[in-house]
């Protein structure tokens, strides 16, 4: 008579145990997730091996200046994904540049020098979104226009300008960004009246520099820091007209963080201006070039300069 | 809250009366010219085949059909007026097979319009133990569901049910025709005793011969939306009237035209 | 086995991740609930407006998840911030269903009971509360099963645009080109999804049966 009832009641009873199972175990995670780690300092990068270094040397030197426990979460895949980790606080830190951070993030045209283009970042990821902004680190990461060595040395040539004359005779190589890119090849070729002996070869960024070295082109658009620049006797012409915006590297902060952990900041400020074109060569070279781990390569290059 | 009675009948007597009502639906005619009449202690068996237009009769009782010409009165009122709501609580329905619930006991299908109607726990609780006892069913029932129950039993359920509010009319469409024939000869011997006991307005719809002569006061007959016959049963089961002799014989076979 | 020693080490990271994941999933599906299944009841209501609503669920689910995320981006308020955005977009992905199975739980009620309903003075609001939505909940929280799994799998994409969850570490993986991390994502994001689908598969049981045939 009663078993129907009964029954129901069980089936109640049990659907409300579940229900507070699963409540208690909801609870229990950002419980557990606290417990396990006291918080640590969530250093993001994006997923070429520039960035990678730069990560790793962020991490390291605040795990050798400070108490901190640092957790690594690299390989984010572009500027987009970092700005809403670092806006989430998902990620506390995360290597960027200034040009990058001008056009990607705050959305405004390219223009300015070094300073004015730093200060205005500054500023403006201040007020738009509470970050901070550290000191720029000595290198630039901006488009390179390359020729090869033998070339720069034979006609004396430093300058995009003086290049200028003999480029009638050379074939070009760019990559497809480089060539869609309203600021990029056709906005040059305005800049400096370049013209070429045909129009420019698009291919891959990888076979770029091989290309320039086999000879089947003459001038091709790098990034400023390729490790393979020293390796294989290039030349970076110097953009005398200013033409590209600074592609400064440095660190975006959480302001919460600093708050916290100022000592952070202390950390980060000791590798303002060391890393020198060149330097940031060198290290991307170790990896790429000979597949040496960022680890170990960062920790020597923090050691030689007493970073440690 | 409990709702305060309905005025038993209008002027004349009748709980319910049809004044030539024309229905139709997509074009198609179902009533025509429909006028009857049930006073208040009358029964009245709506009898004919399927498809002669009685079920669409008694949705005109409740409210669930407007009639297209003509008026529909309960009560005194004409349908349109009343509000829908008022109106079906004030009206009993059966339906074969029951309609209960079927997520709900037996006890909280019987309490339905009570418990819309804002009765006390109490006197629910009350009526439906009375009414169970009044359509002959074990109090032990009250918590069991529909599905745990026997075609005769939904069935008392569902009289309980349309009784649980005391309304003044009840309307049944075939609330006997599921049944198997014992216990649908029970259920028409205790409903006729209920009626005596009652005296409501009834309106109860069959196309059994039988079941209409043992339950009625008056009988209409319908065929094809209109009303053929509507005699006092006496007078019914006597009638030449030649669809109401189809009628005896197709219940008891030929008869012989004296 | 390296997996489970790599989750062990970055338990924090795994455990931040879930949780993300959960809520990103969580939330979406109730706002699909909270909005689909009123408009669900309000199409059988108005059946004038059901071929538009569902017609228009359905355009929403033919769109590329990825799209849909990337095309909100440039939105005011909710593309400044990847998990309003993502929330969003798994929102509109579960509302098909939730209206789909609203719409065709309230039509499948027995009509007879229905109507029984009706006849005996219950308001439209009773009847829905009392009668149809009881009698339909089963295939409701059928709805609400299909949504919360869709949405737990929608969610690891939404890791691309920067929402967070186990998606994260599917796409640091494959950029990493490193089997344990891709793995630490879609094990854990598969494992919630089977759990979302035993546990809402109980409960629509239990509804089902109890709601049993007359």
């Amino acid at each position: 008579m009663t078993s129907r009832i009964h029954e129901r009641q069980i089936v109640r009873h049990r659907l409300a145990q579940a229900c507070c199972a699963l409540l208690s175990f909801a609870l229990l995670f950002p419980v557990v997730g606290c417990a396990a780690h006291p918080h640590a300092i969530v250093i993001g990068s994006k997923n070429f091996t520039e960035q990678l270094i730069l990560g790793e040397l962020f991490a390291q030197i605040i795990e050798a200046h400070t108490h901190l426990p640092v957790e690594r979460r690299f390989y984010l895949a572009g500027t987009f994904i970092c700005q809403q980790a670092m806006l989430a606080g998902r990620i506390d830190i995360y290597p960027e540049y200034t040009g990058t951070a001008l056009t990607a993030v705050l959305k405004q045209p390219p223009g300015g020098n070094k300073q004015e283009v730093y200060a205005h970042v500054r500023d403006a990821y201040e007020t738009k979104f509470n970050l901070a902004v550290g000191p720029p680190l000595g290198f630039d990461d901006t488009f390179a226009i390359e020729i090869r060595g033998d070339d720069a040395r034979r006609l004396h040539l430093t300058t995009l300008s003086q290049a200028a004359a003999y480029t009638p005779q050379w074939r070009a190589g760019f990559g497809y960004e480089f060539m869609e890119r309203a600021d990029g090849y056709k906005g040059l070729a305005t800049s400096y009246g370049l013209r070429f002996a045909e129009p420019p070869r698009v291919m891959d960024l990888g076979l770029l520099a091989r290309s320039l070295v086999q000879k089947q082109v003459d001038l091709i658009a790098g990034n400023n820091t390729d490790g393979l620049i020293s390796a294989l006797d290039l030349f970076v012409l110097e953009d005398d007209h200013h033409y590209f915006p600074p592609y400064e590297a440095l660190a975006v902060m959480r302001r919460e963080m600093l708050k916290m952990h100022p000592e952070v900041k202390q950390a980060l400020d000791l590798l303002a201006g060391k890393i020198s074109d060149d330097d940031m060569r060198r290290l991307n070279y170790a990896v790429d070039g000979q597949h040496r781990d960022p680890v170990t390569i960062v920790r020597e290059f923090l050691a030689a300069h007493n970073l440690l | 809250m409990s709702a305060t009675p309905i005025s038993l009948a209008s002027s004349n007597g009748s709980a319910i009366e049809f004044d030539r009502v024309f229905f139709s639906l997509n074009g198609r005619p179902l009533l025509e010219n429909l006028t009857l009449s049930v006073s208040q202690g009358e029964t009245l068996v709506l009898l004919g085949r399927s498809g002669s237009g009685k079920t669409t009769t008694l949705k005109l009782i409740n409210g669930l059909l407007m009639p297209v010409e003509g008026e529909v009165r309960v009560s005194g009122r004409s349908t349109r007026t009343w509000d829908p709501i008022r109106l079906r609580r004030s009206i009993g329905y059966v339906i074969q097979d029951g309609g209960l619930f079927p997520h709900f006991t037996v006890e909280r299908n019987i309490a339905l319009v009570p418990r819309i109607e804002g009765w006390d726990r109490q006197r629910i609780e009350a009526r439906v133990r009375e009414l169970l006892e009044l359509v002959g069913l074990d109090v032990e029932l009250a918590s069991r569901y529909p599905s745990e129950l026997s075609g005769g039993q939904r069935q008392r359920v569902g009289v309980a049910r349309a009784l649980a509010a005391d309304p003044p009319i009840l309307i049944l469409d075939e609330a006997f025709s599921a049944l198997d024939p014992i216990t649908r000869s029970e259920m028409q011997k205790e409903f006729r005793a209920l009626q005596r006991r009652m005296r409501k307005a009834v309106v109860f719809v069959t196309h059994d011969l039988r079941e209409a002569l043992l339950l009625a006061d008056r009988i209409a007959l319908m065929e094809e939306g209109r009303v053929v016959v509507n005699l006092p049963m006496a007078e019914f089961r006597v009638s030449q009237h030649p669809l109401v002799r189809a009628y005896r014989e197709a219940f008891s076979g030929p008869e012989e035209t004296r | 086995m390296d997996l489970l020693h790599f989750i062990s080490t970055n338990r924090q990271q795994v455990i931040e991740l879930t949780i993300e994941h959960i809520t990103l999933a969580g939330v979406s599906t109730l706002i699909a609930a909270l909005v689909g299944i009123p408009l669900g009841i309000a199409i059988t209501r108005i059946p004038a407006l059901s071929k538009p609503v569902i017609g228009s669920a359905n355009v929403i689910q033919t769109i590329p998840s990825l799209a849909l995320f990337g095309f909100l981006i440039p939105a005011p308020w909710i593309g400044e911030r990847a998990e309003r955005l993502a929330i969003l977009a798994l929102a509109l992905y579960g509302l098909l269903p939730l209206i789909r199975n609203t719409y065709a739980g309230i039509r499948g009620v027995d009509p007879g009971v229905v109507e029984a309903g009706r006849a005996m003075g219950l308001t439209d609001r009773q009847l829905l509360f009392q009668v149809e939505l009881p009698l339909a909940s089963g295939v409701i929280v059928a709805g609400v099963r299909i949504a919360a799994v869709l949405s737990i799998g929608l969610a690891t994409i939404a890791a691309a645009i920067g929402a967070g969850g186990l998606g994260e570490f599917i796409f640091r993986g494959l950029a990493m080109v490193n089997n344990q991390v891709i793995l630490a994502g879609a094990i854990p994001a598969a494992l919630l999804a089977l759990a979302a689908d035993f546990l809402l598969g109980l409960l629509e049981r239990r509804l089902t049966s109890l709601q049993s045939r007359s």
